[in-house]
């Protein structure tokens, strides 16, 4: 049998089927669309899989837990209802956490952008050793979160840091880094410290810019500012968008404060100077020092549901804002 | 409804197999990832020990087993991975834990092993060798340090005794604190006030440091220093306003305020006591006798560093308590009872235990190996001698069982840094942990029952 003809005959049974007739040659005889969508659930089973054992399953325990006061081993935990999340409605340590995270999110997420979208502006300009350039300001964004919590620990050391140590150089009084109302700060450069993951992706949209846009702009008389606005950044706009949901959604579950932490060992997770006091280390404290899985959990369902709403909002107030380079004819 | 071979599935279906699929992957999972006791191994058995890196080395494990014919797997100490696997029903054989606040804790949920049908018949671990330190490991199912026990201390030390470096004193034109008779914790402050070194703001040379284990633990035993007791008699409640309570709330936010040593509102990027004091930064340590492990390999250090006594209030009772003593405990739901007591028996008994006592990390939770703790040098000596002067005040400082120390500890450093800061008044903080210790112990009390 040639290809053709292999071709003509599952043309032939799937347009039996489509039409719900019996295919014409005798046997059990699979169409195109079976096939395809044997195919399609064959090879989407492993995340499919994964997806309900690793994501659907633990999630639904979790939410099984919020309405309980089961704290790992006690043996008198109950059901009760929808405390936990009345509890939580009432609980000013939440919703400063809560505040604290939203804060972040908004200073660290627009910060994070600009500084990897400079970044990537700079190395994709025709410069001498570029590569090296790139490979040098991503480097920080591979580097294990631990070891890059330990090293600004060690920086922003108030007694023997390289930071305090330029700070007195100059005769100013030294700042205790790791402490309130500093911390936040130290917290925040670790952030932006690390926007060579931004500067990658944006590095990449800025090379799908058409270069003719910019030479009919440059032809116009456009200034390079007025070219950036005008042509790179909504044309960038999409890159932008993922850039804001995920590292909204990254910002508002970090927990990088634990490294940060000063006091280490098994309370460091307590240790947090207020300021760097965030949801998830609320969360992190209620689960691990004070064995409130039930809290912890409705803390958890809380949160998700909340970034559902802010990820709706973000995508609401911006659909009239991010342009799509997408031809209409491959929506088809 | 049987499917035709060959027929599409169809998308209900094929979700009922992946869930089934799920399921039964999350149960083969769950098996594997929890099913570390096999009971029987091979030749020989085999005995799940959760500890943390370093209790227990491999080279002890390989000697383990050729003495004992006893395999040791070595699982790290992870309370979240224990909680699973007490949980899941398969526990490891033998778990790590801080005597002084985690035995009230587990034996209260009724997880731990009572040892003491094991103790009795045991030819290694005598009852009347037992240091009195053990007593943490027992609990009558109301107090810590009466009834059965639960498990045992490694070694430990008065944690209330201080190390303090003579360069530091020479320095700062301070007499040096009575090796024989305690300082008041007044003294011990003004002391710190005049040894720490600042310079452009920076401090370069720490007064003294005094944090404790936990914060919990450490204002429990102020407060028994100050003649008092933190908790009330069934450990339910906290009362930080009581004089005594107050007397060390108020000593210890002010130890903060002052800015002297390590504390929430001025961090030690090191995270513990250890190498700051190595590095000749800190005149004085509340870490107790096991600091000598570190202190006596480096000559230099060891020449210049002294061990005193547990410092008292003015007035209050002299006490000098352990605040951790690591050991071991069994879990009730071990499945290998017998043979996990032989390693108790090896791990506190026999080779691993000279070991430790000989190497000065902590005093020997049996009487038997006392006469192995190191003084060699004119420097062990002096320390050893105080430390047996202090053995005589030792006590135990019982801890409530219806929280952990960590979750106390939570509490602590959410609420007071606005103390240490200056932002509220003692007894304004006072109020506050009392609301916030003692909400937390009435939800731990109703679990238990």
């Amino acid at each position: 049998m040639t290809v053709d003809q292999i071709s003509s005959a599952a043309d032939r049974s799937s347009a039996a089927t489509d039409t719900g007739r019996a295919p014409a040659t005798a046997g059990p005889r699979i169409s195109m669309t079976a096939r395809r969508h044997r195919a399609f659930y064959l090879f989407t089973s492993p995340w499919i899989i994964g997806f309900l054992l690793l994501t659907v399953t633990p999630m639904g325990y979790a939410l099984w837990l919020s309405f309980t006061t089961f704290d790992g081993i006690s043996p008198n935990w109950k059901y009760v209802g929808l405390d936990n999340y009345r509890e939580l409605l009432n609980d000013p340590v939440t919703w400063g956490a809560l505040g604290r995270a939203g804060l972040f999110a908004v200073t660290s997420v627009p910060l994070s952008i600009i500084a990897g979208l400079a970044l990537a502006v700079l190395v994709n300009r025709p410069l001498k050793a570029r590569g090296l350039f790139r490979t040098l300001l991503y480097l920080p964004a591979v580097v294990p979160p631990v070891g890059a919590g330990l090293a600004f620990k060690l920086l922003f050391d108030p007694n023997s840091g390289a930071t305090n140590g330029v700070v007195t150089f100059f005769g100013f009084e030294a700042i205790g880094w790791l402490a309130d109302p500093y911390a936040r700060y130290v917290l925040l450069m670790t952030v932006l410290w690390a926007a060579g993951n931004v500067m990658i992706i944006s590095l990449a949209g800025l090379q799908d810019v058409p270069r003719e846009l910019h030479e009919a702009a440059c032809i116009d008389g456009a200034s390079a500012w007025r070219t950036f606005r005008s042509i790179t950044v909504p044309l960038l706009s999409p890159v932008l968008l993922f850039q804001t949901v995920t590292g909204m959604i990254a910002s508002v579950q970090t927990i990088m404060p634990l490294l940060l932490a000063p006091l280490g060992d098994t309370s460091g997770i307590t240790t947090v100077p207020q300021s760097n006091y965030l949801y998830m280390m609320h969360v992190f404290a209620q689960y691990f020092a004070l064995g409130r899985y039930g809290y912890a959990s409705a803390l958890l369902w809380v949160l998700f549901v909340l970034i559902l709403i802010a990820t709706g909002l973000i995508f609401r107030f911006t659909s009239g804002a991010v342009f799509y380079n997408v031809d209409p004819e491959a929506k088809k | 409804m049987h499917t035709q071979a060959g027929a599409p599935v169809s998308r209900r279906r094929f979700l009922a197999l992946s869930a089934g699929g799920a399921a039964a992957g999350a149960a083969a999972l769950s098996g594997c990832a929890m099913q570390v006791s096999t009971g029987v191994s091979g030749s020989g058995e085999t005995v799940t020990v959760m500890v943390n890196s370093g209790d227990i080395l491999p080279e002890q494990v390989q000697q383990a087993k050729k003495d004992l014919g006893i395999k040791i797997v070595l699982v790290k100490y992870d309370i979240t991975k224990l909680i699973a696997m007490l949980t899941s029903g398969n526990p490891p054989d033998l778990v790590r834990g801080v005597g002084a606040e985690d035995l009230p804790f587990f034996a209260a949920r009724d997880v731990a092993e009572n040892l003491d049908p094991y103790f009795a018949r045991s030819r290694v671990l005598k009852e009347d060798d037992l240091d009195p330190v053990n007593d943490l490991w027992r609990y009558d199912g109301r107090t810590q340090g009466k009834g059965p026990r639960y498990g045992m201390a490694k070694d430990f030390s008065q944690d209330s005794m201080y190390w303090y470096n003579t360069a530091a004193f020479d320095k700062g034109g301070a007499d040096y604190p009575p090796e024989t008779g305690p300082v008041t914790y007044e003294e011990w402050l003004d002391n710190a006030k005049r040894l720490v070194q600042r310079k452009s703001g920076q401090t370069t040379v720490f007064g003294g440091s005094f944090n404790g284990l936990t914060r919990s633990t450490l204002l429990a035993t102020m407060t028994a220093a100050a003649g008092g007791s933190l908790f009330n008699d069934d450990f339910s409640r906290v009362d930080f306003t009581a004089p005594e309570a107050r007397k060390a709330l108020a000593w210890y936010i002010d130890y903060c305020k002052t800015k002297v040593g390590p504390s929430l509102i001025q961090p030690d990027p090191n995270g513990w006591d250890g190498p700051t004091f190595q590095a000749g930064r800190l005149a004085m340590s509340n870490s107790g006798y096991w600091l000598g492990g570190m202190i006596y390999p480096d000559k230099k250090l060891a020449a210049v560093s002294r061990l005193a006594p547990a410092p008292i209030f003015a007035g209050g009772e002299r006490i000098s308590a352990c605040q951790g003593g690591t050991g071991l405990w069994m879990p009730r739901g071990a499945k290998n009872k017998d043979a996990a007591w032989r390693v108790f028996e090896w791990f506190f008994g026999e080779e691993p235990a000279k070991a430790r006592a000989s190497g000065g990390w902590g005093i020997p939770t049996l009487k038997s190996l006392r006469s192995l703790m190191p003084a060699q040098e004119e420097y062990q000596k002096r320390v050893l001698k105080v430390q047996e002067n202090e053995l005589k005040h030792f006590s135990v400082v019982s801890f409530t069982p219806y929280t952990r120390a960590d979750a106390l500890d939570a509490l602590f450093n959410q609420i007071a840094p606005a103390a240490m800061n200056g932002q509220i008044s003692v007894d304004t903080l006072a109020g506050r942990l009392n609301s916030a210790f003692n909400e937390q112990m009435k939800r731990g009390k109703e679990q238990v029952g």
